[in-house]
């Protein structure tokens, strides 16, 4: 077979065209490349598609391109990093497994993907730790077909740290709105924080100083930790104590204190300090002496009360005529005695004076405040035990005073004065005038027998003249009876 | 894209490149024949096609365009090709025919 002139020149031109393309591809001219597929031709970049990998490689963002059946082509080292597997591993599970609860959003994300570019929040757990991810999916032409591009931003950090400043928020706010003093020390014990409240404890800011040269606290014997220090270091450890009671002295008051201490917690765990709250049991421990006193009080009055009553009613007994004598009587006296005690209580048991208890046992039966009774010189305070037993006499002298002396008709006046002795005690007088004759009882009955001894319990005295022109009766209170 | 810049005389050099997209080596070529063409033809003396293969890539088979960027002479005959992104201007003067000392 012969080959012509034309043919060898054109067979010499196709090598020599060879021979160029081949130099050109080696020293890295070309960048692509026109291959027929199918009796169509296509267009395959080489170069163009590793300075895109190498941009993609530069990505922090987790970046991976999936074919149609959404096969992972390619996969950046972000998302290798993100999703903590390698490579290999991605190209022979596929990105799915990898995706772990997230995968069924991811899938649905590229469902809705093939129209336009979609993004949505997913949450990966990689190495144990939350993370928080936009994953956004578009559509992506391949070279050989249509696919997917998806890339997955982690935005853990920003979303942490929104957390962080909203728990700082929140913190802030519960520490402003506390009624306990409340402070933060960081792991040394020096103190960061202060809420408001701290100041009606320490006047100044303890802020930058150490807990225990701030609160030098003194705790009571007994307890089980020894000084502020031992506080800080017990809550600096993890622990907790909750309900210490200390006092400490502040401007040359003792404030008695009850104290927690709890560790702070940062993230992972970590002790950072400590949190103190300081409760001020100052008013509360003040209240509960008092209460402690009232009750004690209230239990002895209460022994005197029944003690009182028993001996109202056995003399009363004594001296009845007979049951509805004695009923009429023994109502009388207790009423007598409710009055007093209702003025005591009136008065928060204190500060009674003689004219207030002379005015409320007369209110039954005569106007205080008329013709027929003069009060003078009756503005001395009793004391409590005394309003009693003076309650009591008065009672007596008032119901002896209607029934047959001064006060049993239209004329006759009372007059009580008033008047402190030069040894302090108050000498008062009950002095009947303008009333029936007198005449002596012919036997002592109770009324009697109240008002000679009913003051000697109050230390004091009490002396009844049955005079024919009206009773007379000298009553004298010793100044330990004065309130 | 082309080029013309007809003058009377000569007929112009007739040259057709052949690239894909913005490749680099699409971009170094058109821009290494417009300074080569600028600054030894002068204006009038050639004119420049430039077809991108990734928008009509039918077009390759024309001339039996297999890598890009491809340069070809069409006039004056014989056809001539380039292979590359026309960074030897030595060689791009040679195989196009053109006298570099005028």
């Amino acid at each position: 077979m012969s080959v012509g002139g034309d043919e060898v020149a054109e067979l010499r031109r196709r090598l020599a065209e060879a021979e160029e393309t081949l130099r050109a591809i080696r020293e890295g001219e070309v960048d692509a490349f026109v291959v027929d597929g199918a009796g169509k031709a296509q267009i395959f970049h080489l170069d163009s598609g590793d300075s895109f990998r190498a941009f993609m490689e530069a990505m922090d963002l987790g970046a991976a391109a999936l074919d149609a059946e959404r096969r992972p082509v390619y996969a950046n080292a972000a998302l290798e990093a993100l999703l903590g597997c390698s490579a290999d591993e991605l190209q022979r599970d596929g990105l799915f497994p990898a995706l772990g609860p997230a995968a069924p959003k991811v899938q649905a994300l590229l469902d809705s993907a093939a129209s336009g570019k979609l993004s949505a929040p997913i949450g990966l757990v990689v190495g144990g730790r939350a993370r928080h991810v936009v994953a956004t999916a578009a559509p992506l032409q391949l070279a050989f077909a249509e696919g997917f591009a998806l890339t997955f931003t982690d935005i853990t950090d920003r979303v942490e740290a929104a957390a962080a400043e909203e728990s700082e928020r929140i913190g802030r706010a519960v520490m402003a709105s506390a009624n306990e003093a409340v402070l933060v020390c960081d792991e040394t014990g020096r103190i960061t924080h202060a809420s408001p409240a701290v100041s009606r404890i320490q006047g100044v800011s303890p802020v930058g100083r150490a807990f225990e040269e701030a609160f030098p606290l003194v705790f009571a014997p007994g307890a089980a930790t020894m000084g502020a220090e031992d506080l800080v270091a017990i809550a600096a450890s993890g622990s907790s104590v909750r309900g210490i009671e200390a006092s400490m002295a502040v401007d040359g008051h003792t404030l008695e204190l009850l104290i927690n201490a709890a560790p702070l917690h940062g993230s992972g765990g970590k002790v950072h300090g400590c949190i103190f709250t300081l409760v001020d049991l100052t008013e509360r421990k003040a209240l509960e002496k008092r209460q402690a006193l009232l009750m004690g009080e209230l239990n002895h009055r209460m022994k005197n009360m029944l003690a009182l009553v028993m001996a109202i009613s056995s003399r009363t007994l004594a001296t009845a005529k007979d049951l509805p004598d004695f009923r009429v009587r023994f109502t009388q006296r207790i009423s007598a005695l409710s009055v007093t005690q209702n003025l005591l209580a009136e008065k928060s048991w204190t500060g009674l004076t003689v004219e207030e208890l002379i005015r409320n046992e007369l209110a039954p039966y005569v106007a205080p405040q008329g013709p027929r009774v003069t009060l003078t010189g009756l503005a001395e305070q009793v004391t409590r035990d005394t309003a009693v037993s003076l309650g009591l006499v008065l009672h007596e002298l008032i119901t002896n005073a209607v029934k047959y002396g001064a006060l049993s008709n239209e004329a006759g006046r009372v007059a009580v004065t008033g008047q402190r002795q030069p040894d302090g005690s108050f000498a008062i007088t009950w002095q009947e005038e303008g009333g029936p004759l007198v005449a002596p009882p012919r036997h002592q009955g109770f009324g009697q027998s109240v008002i000679a001894r009913g003051l000697g319990q109050a230390s004091g005295s009490a002396r009844v003249e049955f005079r024919p022109e009206g009773v007379l009766c000298r009553m004298t209170l010793a100044d330990t009876s004065l309130a | 894209m082309s080029e013309t810049n007809e003058m009377s005389g000569a007929a112009p050099l007739r040259l057709t490149l052949y690239v894909a997209g913005q490749t680099p080596k699409s971009v170094a070529a058109i821009r290494n024949l417009e300074r080569i063409c600028g600054e030894h033809l002068g204006p009038g003396r050639y004119l420049i096609d430039v077809i991108d293969l990734r928008q009509s890539p039918h077009l390759a088979r024309e001339h039996n365009i297999v890598a890009i960027p491809t340069l070809v002479r069409q006039l004056p005959v014989p056809i001539q090709k380039i292979i590359g992104d026309l960074s030897d201007t030595q060689k791009v003067l040679v195989s196009l025919q053109i006298d570099a000392s005028r």
